[in-house]
């Protein structure tokens, strides 16, 4: 296109003679006239984040009830990937104030949250060293326990000692005996411990366990469960060279080396490898849906892919259970591979009258129930709204097959309307901070945490005996 | 200069303005979401990386201390090209910067012929991506000099032209 153009501030064909030293008025006027739309951005990024503001105000309502009631001073004990996951659901719980924070990676995890609190406004303090914290944090109620496996009784028993409740992630701890003296000294102190198996506390479970089983008894009689946990390949984790923690200090809190302290959970006296990482999440829902801890194991399981000098535990195993459940035999059977991820993870139960298969993702596998075609029908429960209408079924219309008079009907699906709304750990700490003030009851206390530990614990010893072990009865529990 | 001679009518100029303003704003918000939000990480991103370059990608997030740089890089260059873009100063750079930063995310996931991917998208790809256009968008912002327009770069470049015509005129004084 040419055109002449009419103002100056534009190159044309003869360049403009150039005043000395002078830049032109309109030249700086119009170099200046898209500085507003700043301004306009501004604006407008102010008003979102009101919005957002507003929005986080009212997951973290800290000003209101914490005027009718005073805060709960809380500790977070071990900033790593659960503690920050646990402490993304602490800042969404009103009535909460953490107080401090305790990580021996003061370089790196302990610097990290420290200054994500204070994003929050949060002044927290930092520790090197639990028992200093204890000191001299005097306010403290209740202590969040997110270290590796075999640093849980310590922690735990300290801090209840301290006179401070405590929720401790699970697995409770990676030596029966350790776990043990756990559960005494909550009795000893009369302090509040939470095991964190967060299902107990997900409603969609307290649904089908308190409606579907108990109350509707949609299964009937349950004789088979069975459970996954299918993980890709990992590579190890790493950490960022110049962050690394001094060799000394490593080996005071019991780590040989960098690499032990970030993979601790392949290392035998540290963690339990897959089957107590993951499985022990859902092995404790065979024993809470069934009703009873089982009698017997028998397992199989190895390092099979990974390096077994750095995988002392069993990346693959494979387990099964057998139950005398109130209402009669049942067998489950558990496998976790940590070598494809297809299926993830999940829980079913059958019974003679229908099937359930529910997980904790509100993504995969998030609640459904099969009604056998020869149970009585459902109408009642779905008019409840316990669960939803059958899923139609589409024949589809290009089949040239005609249906054959053996083969069943398959059965007809519903689904469980009951969703989790907060992050998974959130409805389980709310339950812990509930209890302590005493408007609720503990989800898994101490009892509950061992009785699993127990059945958990008892498969890598299963593995190493290769042959079928049991439990007596008096195993699971802990004689005072 | 050779752009010099190039002719843009005022309406033209104001559209390749509204283009680098509007591009600029994408950017900084961008950035300042990342930065506002606390712990925000590429990681997530990179990990799911297809396509030719992703084993490079995928490295990039496993690699702890990169990652920190990229996060860093990430969050304040989306935030400083945005800036440069919507006032139109450095134009130039900003706008290279910012084609970098599109082709680099678009080369994370391109949606190439063969390649199947599970998430969403909001619209429909063959080979060419919302990436991919703003990347073209932007280079039309580059090699127009559209900063001149409406833009900071207007007053630079005229600062500049009058150096360049001041040292001219001393390199004449000296060969006299
Ligand atoms: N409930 C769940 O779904 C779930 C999920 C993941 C992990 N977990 C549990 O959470 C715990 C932590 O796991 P993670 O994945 O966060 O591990 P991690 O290695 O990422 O974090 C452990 C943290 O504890 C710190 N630490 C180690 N020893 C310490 C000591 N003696 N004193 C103070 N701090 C110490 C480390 O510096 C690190 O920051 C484990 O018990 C694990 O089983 C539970």
């Amino acid at each position: 296109m040419k055109q002449s153009d009419s103002n100056g501030e534009t190159e044309s064909a003869t360049p403009r003679p150039i005043k000395e030293g002078k830049i032109e008025r309109r030249e700086v006027l119009q170099g200046l006239s898209s500085l507003p739309t700043l301004g306009l951005f501004g604006y407008s990024l102010c008003r979102q984040a009101a919005y957002e503001d507003a929005q986080d105000r009212q997951r973290q309502p800290t000003s209101e009830p914490t005027a009718r009631r005073p805060a709960i001073q809380v500790a977070l004990l071990g900033a790593g990937a659960q503690g920050e996951v646990l402490l993304n659901s602490m800042l969404r719980i009103p009535g909460l104030y953490v107080r401090a924070v305790c990580d021996i990676w003061t370089e790196y995890n302990l610097k990290r949250t420290v200054n994500t609190l204070k994003k929050y406004k949060i002044e927290a303090n930092g520790y090197e060293d639990y028992r200093e914290m204890l000191e001299r944090e005097k306010d403290l109620e209740a202590v969040v326990v997110a270290t590796p496996d075999f640093w849980h009784a310590r922690h735990t028993i300290d801090c209840l000692r301290a006179g401070k409740h405590v929720y401790c992630e699970k697995e409770m701890s990676n030596s029966l005996e350790d776990a043990g003296q756990m559960v005494l000294a909550a009795r000893e102190t009369g302090r509040l411990l939470q095991i964190g198996h967060q299902r107990r506390s997900h409603p969609r479970y307290q649904h089908c366990y308190r409606k579907l089983l108990r109350e509707a008894n949609l299964l009937g009689r349950i004789v088979t469960a069975y459970g996954q946990w299918n993980r890709s390949v990992k590579p190890d984790q790493g950490w960022p060279k110049r962050y690394a923690i001094p060799e000394e200090r490593l080996k005071q809190y019991g780590y040989p080396s960098m690499a032990h302290f970030r993979n601790w959970r392949w290392y035998k006296g540290m963690g339990g490898g897959p089957i107590v990482d993951l499985g022990s999440h859902q092995i404790d829902i065979f024993n809470w849906f069934l009703g009873s801890p089982p009698d017997y194991v028998t397992a199989s399981g190895g390092t099979d892919y990974y390096d077994p000098k750095t995988h002392e535990w069993y990346d693959t195993v494979m387990a099964i259970y057998e139950y005398s459940t109130p209402a009669g035999k049942a067998r489950a059977y558990y496998q976790t591979q940590t070598t494809n991820g297809s299926q993830g993870y999940f829980e079913t139960f059958m019974g003679d009258q229908g099937t359930l298969v529910l997980s904790e993702s509100e993504a995969a596998y998030s609640g459904a129930i099969y009604r056998e075609v020869s149970a009585p029908a459902w109408d009642e429960w779905v008019r409840r709204g316990y669960i939803t209408g059958p899923k139609v079924q589409t024949v589809r219309q290009d089949s040239q097959i005609p249906l054959d008079v053996r083969e069943s009907v398959s059965p007809d699906e519903h689904r469980i309307p009951v969703h989790l709304t907060v992050p998974y750990h959130q409805s389980h700490l709310e339950n812990f901070f509930q209890s302590i003030r005493g408007e609720a009851r503990l989800n898994c206390p101490a009892e509950t945490g061992y009785e699993t530990a127990v059945t958990v614990l008892k498969v890598n010893e299963a593995v190493e005996a290769h042959r079928r072990l049991s439990f007596r009865p008096g195993d699971f529990r802990v004689p005072s | 200069m050779k752009s010099e001679t190039v002719l843009f009518s005022p309406i033209q100029k104001m559209a390749l303005a509204l283009l680098r303003i509007t591009i600029g704003w994408h950017f900084l918000y961008e950035g300042v979401v990342k930065i506002r939000k606390p712990g925000w990480s590429a990681a997530g991103f990179l990990l799911q990386a297809r396509g030719p370059a992703a084993d490079i990608y995928h490295w990039m997030a496993e690699n702890p201390d990169f990652l920190n740089v990229i996060n860093e890089w990430n969050k304040w260059g989306l935030t400083l090209i945005g800036l440069g873009l919507m006032v139109g100063c450095l134009t130039r750079l900003t706008g290279s910067a910012g084609i970098i930063l599109l082709m680099l995310y678009y080369l994370c996931n391109p949606p190439f012929v063969g390649y199947f991917y599970s998430l969403p998208a909001e619209g429909s790809y063959l080979i060419v991506n919302k990436n991919l256009v703003e990347a073209t968008a932007l280079l039309v912002v580059v090699v127009t000099r559209a900063g001149r327009f409406f833009g900071l770069d207007l007053i630079l470049s005229g600062r500049s032209r009058r150096s360049d015509s001041n040292k001219q005129q001393a390199i004449a004084a000296v060969g006299e």
